[in-house]
């Protein structure tokens, strides 16, 4: 019943995503996939579990190969997969969304999935309305719904692709609960994840894989350096954050209502230039809202944003990005960048406009410029949605202007590897030694703290406390997030 | 390089369909095309008339172009040339004056009732969020209504009331022709030149660059600081502006007089043409040549085979078969494209 | 030229197309066998209707001159919202480029592209069917157009027999008129159909003539074209629903009496007198009172030996029943065949009211006859000239409906 890889190639254009993969997983096994971003991981993945084609090798299962790349053939065999990308569901029930593309005939029984459903999840201990629109359900939950599917579809090998960005720490602990319970009924279950402390937690055994080829391979526990420097190499992790002396209020409310449904946020605050601000919270509390009412990007109910001297309360977008505020939101490829549009054109769309015609030539130099200096794996002809994960942020970052007055951003490192999540503070960090001053909000309790001069803990839409990073421990900031106020 | 390949794709399909239509219909398909083909391009005077067909999808189709790298469907464009037509009919018919005069004004007449009547899909969606294609048919209407009341109200023939036609305009307000050609070199050089600046508008200037960003995604377009809406305004005028310019060759240049169907449906084939052609302007011309040609030549297969007229309408409606399916196929392939969703497997 | 004229000529023709069966299609006979004509139709070649009666006409020409059955070039459905990408004149010059020797433009609607075309092709006759533009004492005379002939019927008296059979079957009084578009052609038939109506209701029904409703409505073209005229099914129902219970047709195509037909089935009384063509009550023979029809292959025959005789002159021909029998095929430009719906009784008032149209005993162009607005047309004993008729300025007093465009 074990699952080998052999020999895989995936190219796109002259990128290769895979470059003679070979691997091979036992069953009842936990095997963790690691690598920077862009190594190849999802690419491989995606190969095993039939959503795309390899260019060449061989995957074999339970000593049969698998011919035709198709998801539903792959999951025939008995192989499926959770994406990294938020899943997206159809606006039916919880009970057809189960149901959707399972076996036999044109009729689905829905009686009988009924009482499937209800007995895949009590085995896993998930709990599940059938009859609710699965719209309404979080991250975490459609991940349950998505994972219990696929085990009563058949599968016997589980691929999940960064499974615990956006979900809760209950659901996460619970997951893994989960995801051990199956390797001890024989099944293979890979994980890829950027978070080593995740990866150790959970596998068995790990791959590293670097550049699409496979650069190492570990039996768990192994000493995290090791496993550090079979990804990035030599790095100095976690570098001190230097100490900047704090300017002029960069960002000033008063008295600040939004005027979004649902969203009862009141704001009083004033963020300095130089000064990191960490927004903390559970997902959802009102740090998106609170960023967007600063980026100028949602309208205000009442208060006073006042930013480099000026009210811009109500005023329009264009008036905060002339005021050198700058957002980078979290939907990379949704609200961020443009699908379709390459690397070059990103650049020039946000460059400075002087000619109406467009100089290719120029635009390609200058995003070749940009492309060494952040070091984004991709080339001025790429479009933004062929970048890994880690690229688009680059992206991202690059097409900000060099010193802007407030940066604000959301979840800068979700999805990162280590080395980039350091590359992307590493930059913040010196803008802000230039005098930018910083909002984030991050759902990672030890980068709030790192970075941070003071965290803004979020609870159901309001701003329950301020507190010194300095004085902010993990627990104390756990109570927080979930409401307790001391 | 998908899209490359796939005009070609669609055309032999269309090609195949037409052979099978025509088989069953018990015309020898060969004998058929041949007469198609020779219908189209046989004599000069029927490469004019193909031209003059061609002439107006090709004007909308490049307006459209616009559109359509907006992210907007302007169904609307139907009404945009009629009122294109209403306006190169007015012009025509209340300014008395020589050709280098007149003839002028109404393209530039046509072309400021088109981008008037674009405007108000364009006002209806970036301020009331109704989509375009509702008001787009909706308009189309209206803007039909208005011809025919015109035709058969203050503009109608003196005691007549008939929906066949105003007046013929003053010869002088017609597009001018040279010799018997009935296509005007005028119409043809406003279609090559709007393919041109469309082409030139979307693959090279930063204008066109933002038309793409904002159609592509709105959101990250205003993050980006792109007024989107006015974006999508220009855009809308600008393929109303296109398409009143058609509107001007139909009424001055082809039936000489304002008529009820004045758009001849040229704004729907355009639409057509612009996804077969894969949203590439250079793909338009000769996309819109085999249809132009396709509708004229057909009038053949009744004057020569004697085939019931309606097989023409039927290898019209198959052809439109064809395109919506590859087009869709095509639309299918590059919504799916990288980005894999969990919901891709069912 | 007088009906003997043509008498004769139909004769000498009859014989020649005896001695060239005779002579087994003997080339040097007097229809060449390369002979060959365009026939522009406006609707479908199959409406039940104007365009099918025009088809029907050339078959009959290729039949009488012994034609080769490939001798008749058409294309139907010439306008502009069913072939946008074709003008008149480009038909013109294909029909012609395929070796047509005489062209006939079959609709009012064609003016402009037929006399274009007429100038275009000086050497080739044609035939613009219902139109004025050969008359010289006409408004639309174009003396230029030597190539250019006029064909119509005098459809006027078909249109007096179908508005007598309306009035001699309604029971309620109200007579319907499911009107095309307004033109002086459009105008004159709706007040025939009126003035023979009325003469029905006052001298066979003795009825007060002021108490006969006649409403029409106008679709706003030759048939319908959704999105562009009224639908002639709509009217239609209006009329039944506003107590009308006979709709004369007007237009080129049988909503009427199919609609007509369908509530006359719901045993309804109501019935219609559809247009043009001689087989249109066939849409609902029950519901049918009539249908006033076209016979355009004599005069066409008449028209297409002239052109091979050469001896072709642009004449404006307006043509009326041969009252012997208005029916015969050969002979009579328009007849009426009345239908299953009309009674016996009826049936035996309007063979006396064609009989006294035939005679002269009833004359309906005679004053005093005032316009819809109350303005005299004619005086008290004036008949109407030709020229008063055809250019028929309003509708008539008593007619309910609108005489020119809003
Ligand atoms: N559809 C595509 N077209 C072109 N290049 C692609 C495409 N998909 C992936 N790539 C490239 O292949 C490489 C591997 O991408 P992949 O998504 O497998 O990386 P990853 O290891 O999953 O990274 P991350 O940790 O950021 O998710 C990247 O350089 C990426 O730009
Ligand atoms: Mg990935």
């Amino acid at each position: 019943m074990s699952l080998v890889l052999r020999n895989i190639h995936k190219h796109y254009g002259s990128v290769r995503a895979n470059d003679g993969v070979d691997l091979e997983i036992a069953p009842g096994e936990l095997h963790g996939l690691l690598g920077e971003n862009g190594a190849g991981k999802s690419t491989l993945m995606k190969v095993v579990s039939g959503f795309i084609a390899a260019d060449s090798g061989s995957i074999e299962f339970d000593g049969a190969p698998l011919g035709v790349a198709s998801p539903r053939v792959a999951l025939e065999h008995g192989i499926g997969m959770l994406h990294q990308d938020p899943l997206v569901f159809r606006p039916f029930s919880v009970l057809d969304n189960f149901l959707l593309g399972s076996a036999g005939g044109v009729l689905v029984d829905r009686k009988g999935g009924r009482s499937s459903l209800a007995e895949m999840a009590a085995r896993y201990g998930f709990d599940f309305d059938p009859d609710a629109d699965a719209r309404s359900l979080t991250v975490g939950e459609r991940q349950q719904l998505e994972i219990t599917r696929l085990l009563w579809r058949g599968a016997r090998v589980l691929i999940l692709d960064e499974p615990t960005t956006g979900i809760s720490e209950p659901q996460r602990v619970k997951l893994f609960a989960v995801l051990r319970q199956l390797a001890a009924e024989r099944l293979i279950v890979i994980f890829v994840s950027h978070k080593l402390e995740e990866v150790e937690a959970l596998c068995h055994r790990v791959t590293v894989m670097s550049r699409g080829r496979v650069v190492g391979r570990r039996e768990l526990p192994t000493p995290r350096h090791d496993l550090v420097r079979l990804m990035f190499g030599d790095i100095t992790l976690g570098g001190a954050r230097p100490e900047v002396t704090l300017g002029d209020p960069a960002l000033s409310l008063r008295g600040v209502a939004a005027r979004t449904r649902g969203a009862p946020l009141h704001a009083d605050l004033t963020v300095r230039r130089g000064e990191v601000l960490g927004l903390a919270g559970l997902e959802g509390s009102g740090q998106r809202t609170f960023l967007r009412l600063c980026a100028g990007l949602d309208p205000v109910g009442s208060g006073t944003i006042v930013i480099g001297g000026h009210d811009l309360a109500g005023k329009p977008y264009r008036r905060f990005l002339d005021a050198g505020v700058h957002y980078i939101p979290a939907g990379r490829l949704e609200e961020g960048l443009i699908a379709g549009l390459s690397v070059a054109e990103h650049f020039e769309l946000v460059g400075p406009n002087r000619s109406f015609m467009v100089d290719r030539g120029a635009a390609d130099t200058l995003a070749a410029e940009r492309i060494a200096e952040f070091s984004i794996k991709g080339e001025a002809a790429t479009t933004a949605e062929a970048l890994s994960g880690g690229n688009q942020q680059r992206l991202l970052m690059a097409m900000a202007p060099d010193h802007p007055v407030l940066l604000l951003m959301e979840h800068p490192t979700r999805g990162l590897d280590l080395g980039s999540a350091q590359w992307v503070w590493d930059r913040m960090l010196r803008s802000r030694a230039g005098g930018t001053a910083i909002v984030f909000a991050s759902s990672d309790l030890e980068e709030l703290q790192r970075y941070s001069d003071r965290i803004a803990v979020f609870y159901e839409g309001r701003i329950i406390a301020v507190i010194p990073a300095s004085t902010a421990t993990s627990s104390s900031l756990g109570l927080l997030i979930g409401g307790v106020v001391s | 390089m998908k899209r490359l390949r796939s005009a070609p794709l669609a055309l032999a399909a269309a090609l195949g369909a037409i052979v099978v239509i025509l088989f069953a219909a018990g015309a020898p398909p060969l004998e058929a095309m041949r007469v198609i083909f020779e219908g189209a391009f046989g004599t000069t005077d029927r490469l004019g008339a193909t031209l003059m067909a061609w002439t107006p999808l090709v004007l909308a189709a490049a307006g459209l172009l616009i559109t359509f790298q907006a992210g907007l469907w302007n169904i609307g464009v139907e009404g945009q040339i009629a009122m294109g037509a209403i306006g190169a009919a007015w012009m025509a018919r209340s300014v008395e004056g020589p050709s280098l005069v007149v003839v002028p004004l109404t393209l530039i007449g046509g072309a400021v009732f088109g981008a008037a009547w674009a405007l108000i899909p364009a006002w209806l969606r970036t301020r009331f969020r109704v989509h375009e294609i509702f008001s787009g048919v909706a308009l189309s209407f209206v803007a039909a209504a208005i011809a025919v009341y015109l035709i058969i109200g203050p503009w109608s023939r003196t005691g007549v009331a008939s929906t066949s036609g105003t007046d013929i305009f003053d010869p002088r307000a017609w597009l001018p022709t040279i010799g018997s050609w009935r296509a005007s070199p005028v119409g043809i050089g406003a279609a090559v030149a709007a393919v041109a600046a469309v082409l030139v508008l979307l693959r090279g200037s930063r204008f066109g660059l933002r038309i793409r960003a904002v159609g592509r995604n709105a959101e990250s377009a205003h993050l980006l600081g792109i007024p989107t809406q006015r974006y999508l305004v220009a855009a809308f005028a600008m393929c109303g502006a296109l398409a009143g310019i058609a509107g001007t060759v139909q009424a001055t240049g082809f039936h000489h007089k304002l008529v009820p169907s004045i758009s001849g449906g040229y704004g729907f084939l355009g639409v057509l043409v612009v996804l077969l052609a894969g949203f590439r302007a250079l793909w338009i011309a000769p996309i819109a040549l085999f249809f132009a040609a396709i509708q004229v030549g057909s009038t053949q297969l009744s004057l020569r085979l004697g085939i019931d007229s309606s097989l023409a309408g039927v290898i019209q409606g198959a052809l439109v078969l064809v395109v919506l399916i590859v087009g869709g196929f095509q639309v299918y392939s590059a919504a799916r494209g990288p980005v894999v969703t969990g919901e891709g497997e069912a | 030229m007088g009906r003997q004229g043509r008498w004769l000529k139909r004769f000498a023709l009859l014989a020649a197309v005896s001695l060239v069966v005779a002579a087994c299609g003997d080339d040097d006979g007097e229809a060449p066998e390369d002979f060959k004509f365009g026939m522009i139709l406006v609707g479908p070649q199959n409406d039940q209707g104007w365009s099918q009666a025009h088809y029907e006409a050339g078959l009959y020409v290729v039949e009488q001159l012994g034609l080769p059955a490939d001798a008749m070039i058409v294309l139907d459905k010439v306008n502009t919202a069913d072939r946008p990408e074709t003008s008149i004149e480009s038909v013109v010059d294909e029909m012609v480029a395929g070796g047509a020797q005489m062209i006939f433009a079959t609709s009012d609607d064609m003016k402009d592209g037929i006399e274009a075309a007429a100038a275009q092709h000086p050497d080739i006759p044609m035939i613009w069917s219902s139109g004025d533009s050969a008359w010289a004492d006409g408004k639309g005379y174009r003396a230029d157009l030597t190539n250019l002939g006029n064909i119509m019927g005098r459809m006027e008296y078909a249109k007096m027999i179908a508005g007598c059979a309306a009035a001699l079957t309604s029971q309620t009084g109200k007579l319907a008129y499911l009107g095309p578009l307004i033109n002086d052609e459009t105008r004159r038939l709706v007040n025939s159909a009126f003035l023979g109506a009325r003469y029905c209701w006052e001298n066979y029904r003795e009825q007060d003539p002021s108490t006969l409703g006649f409403e029409v409505k106008w679709i706003g073209f030759w048939f319908n074209i959704p999105g562009f005229t009224l639908d002639p099914t709509q009217v239609t129902n209006e009329f039944l629903a506003s107590g009308a219970d006979v709709v004369i047709s007007g237009i080129d195509t049988t909503e009427a009496i199919v609609r007509v037909g369908q509530a006359f089935a719901a045993d309804e009384a109501v019935w219609a007198i559809p247009y043009d063509f001689r087989g249109a009550c066939a849409a609902a023979p029950a519901a049918c009172l009539g249908v006033p029809y076209f016979n355009w292959g004599p005069s066409y025959v008449d028209a297409m030996q002239s052109v091979i005789d050469d001896e072709f002159e642009a004449t404006w021909l307006w043509l009326g029943p041969d009252w012997d029998d208005i029916n015969n095929p050969d002979t009579s430009a328009v007849g009426w065949v009345s239908g299953e719906g009309l009674s016996a009784e009826a049936s035996a008032s309007l063979d006396d009211f064609i009989a006294g149209l035939g005679s002269g005993d009833i004359e309906l162009y005679r004053g005093p006859l005032n316009w819809q607005d109350g303005s005299v047309f004619l005086t008290d004993g004036e008949e109407a000239t030709d020229f008063q008729i055809w250019y028929a300025e309003q509708l008539l007093e008593g007619i309910v409906g609108a005489s020119a465009a809003e």
